[in-house]
């Protein structure tokens, strides 16, 4: 009974915070340039971006559309490499002149002591390093055989900061699934607070290769690991917002899944188009900086994203659980928007109808 | 305002205060910290000129920041109740021979600014 008083008043709050649609997290994909060329990049990054970096003065401009600035208004800076760019102190201290926080997502290549201070100085309040394995599945996934080494450099510094609210993200994948514990060792040793956990999405480069997507099972050990990580409690783990995933929603996360794409999240990407978290199909753009003023965009627009009925279509068309899921993440629509890229419930479901059936 | 009211109040009943601050996929997680902005400049206490290179650093931090040219620094550090920095000259005498120097910041505000007139050694 209160479980279903809970599940009503979350939607009810979802619901209310879709109204509202408060800007309060804002990516800037400052570079698509990038010094990894990861086997399951989502953007295809790569050295030699075929677009420019962003003038920061461009995106400035765009910020100072910007209204209404709720407390903890985070600009999050990602790419490609953010740490590619040579303004990123620069950047950063203008962005707190404002009155708004930031942070950073790095690979941590190029995080080093000089660096790491910099930013620190800068007031950066919040950065991600991304951990796929340790050091064989790291680097492999990341594609360079210095990238481990170099990521727990920077994770050294990262922890010795209490100013930084700071978590490493893991992208679950055929090879890393087995050392998740070693993983969770690790990190608690390097004295880490909050691991993020994903599975990889089918797009960009990650097509290509089968060993980046775990089975049906192998997800639903992921949740398992989670959940008995939570219960005990040593370090803060969790799976990322990506997507519903049914009765372990309570077990996995902090709370209920809810995709604020658009709807608290919005995004200037390198082009300058508007829109939400960057890994979003750019079809969904809803505005451009170089010709649209962006706050009036963000006021005006993002209708695919505030009223998501149109993804009960395919696999979503009559699901019993749309209700709380409305379409999963936003990221799993692309191309001609038929079908969810991936269905984490349907995953889990399959597992266990699969067992029913063996049994 | 009406629907400020009323997100609080659901999301409070709902357990789901906590999804006020989130993290997006790939993002980072919220910066919901505090920190203070401390500006200053420090001179020579002789001769009243600026110094540049001298080292400023909080007590038991690995930041640090140096002084410019004018003699000005400017970071970020983590608020507390109050912040011990130490000034410090490091460059032997490329820039003039100084004493290092104690300051204890309290009563802190967002941001705040200082002056430092450091001794000739």
């Amino acid at each position: 009974m209160i479980r279903l008083i809970n599940g009503a008043l979350f939607r009810k709050f979802k619901q209310i915070e879709t109204e509202i649609h408060e800007l309060n997290y804002l990516f800037w994909e400052c570079t698509t340039r990038c010094n990894l060329n990861c086997l399951h990049c989502g953007s295809d990054c790569a050295k030699d971006s075929k677009f420019q970096d962003m003038p920061f003065a461009d995106f400035l401009a765009a910020l100072d559309t910007i209204e209404s600035k709720p407390a903890h208004f985070t600009v999050v800076l990602t790419g490609g490499e953010p740490l590619l760019r040579k303004d990123i102190e620069t950047c950063g201290r203008e962005i707190r002149k404002r009155g708004m926080r930031w942070s950073m997502v790095s690979n941590g290549l190029l995080y080093e002591k000089e660096m790491h201070n910099k930013l620190l100085n800068a007031g950066m309040g919040a950065l991600t390093f991304s951990l796929d394995g340790l050091q064989e599945n790291h680097n492999w996934l990341r594609n360079n055989k210095n990238s481990f080494a170099k990521v727990d450099l920077a994770i050294d510094l990262a922890v010795r900061s209490p100013r930084l609210n700071f978590d490493v993200v893991t992208c679950v994948n055929k090879r890393n699934i087995a050392e998740l514990p070693d993983i969770y060792n690790y990190l608690l040793n390097k004295g880490v607070k909050a691991w993020r956990l994903f599975t990889i999405v089918p797009i960009g480069r990650a097509t290509e290769n089968e060993d980046l997507f775990l089975t049906d099972q192998q997800f639903k050990e992921t949740l398992d690991f989670i959940a008995n990580m939570r219960e005990i409690n040593q370090l803060d783990v969790k799976f990322s917002c990506e997507g519903f995933v049914g009765k372990y929603e309570s077990k996995v996360r902090d709370s209920g899944f809810f995709c604020r794409a658009g709807i608290n999240i919005g995004s200037i990407l390198i082009d300058g188009s508007i829109s939400a978290c960057p890994n979003i199909d750019r079809s969904f753009a809803q505005g451009n900086i170089y010709k649209d003023n962006f706050y009036q965009i963000w006021q005006t627009k993002f209708e695919a994203f505030r009223n998501r009925e149109w993804t009960k279509t395919g696999e979503c068309n009559n699901c019993g659980d749309y209700k709380d899921c409305q379409g999963n993440g936003m990221h799993y629509w692309h191309g001609n928007r038929k079908n969810v890229l991936t269905c984490h419930n349907h995953k889990l479901k399959m597992y266990f109808w699969n067992k029913r059936k063996q049994i | 305002m009406t629907k400020n009211w009323k997100r609080n109040l659901i999301g409070g009943l709902s357990f789901t205060s906590m999804l006020f601050i989130f993290q997006a996929c790939y993002g980072t997680p919220h910066d919901v910290g505090y920190d203070v902005l401390v500006e200053g400049n420090v001179k020579s206490k002789t001769t009243g000129q600026p110094i540049k290179g001298i080292k400023v650093a909080p007590y038991n931090d690995i930041q640090q920041v140096f002084t410019d040219e004018n003699g000005n620094f400017s970071f970020y550090i983590l608020a507390d109740y109050s912040i011990g920095l130490r000034f410090e000259d490091v460059d032997s005498t490329l820039n003039g021979g100084f004493a290092s120097k104690d300051t204890v910041l309290t009563n802190l505000t967002s941001q705040i600014f200082v002056n430092i007139a450091l001794d000739s050694k």
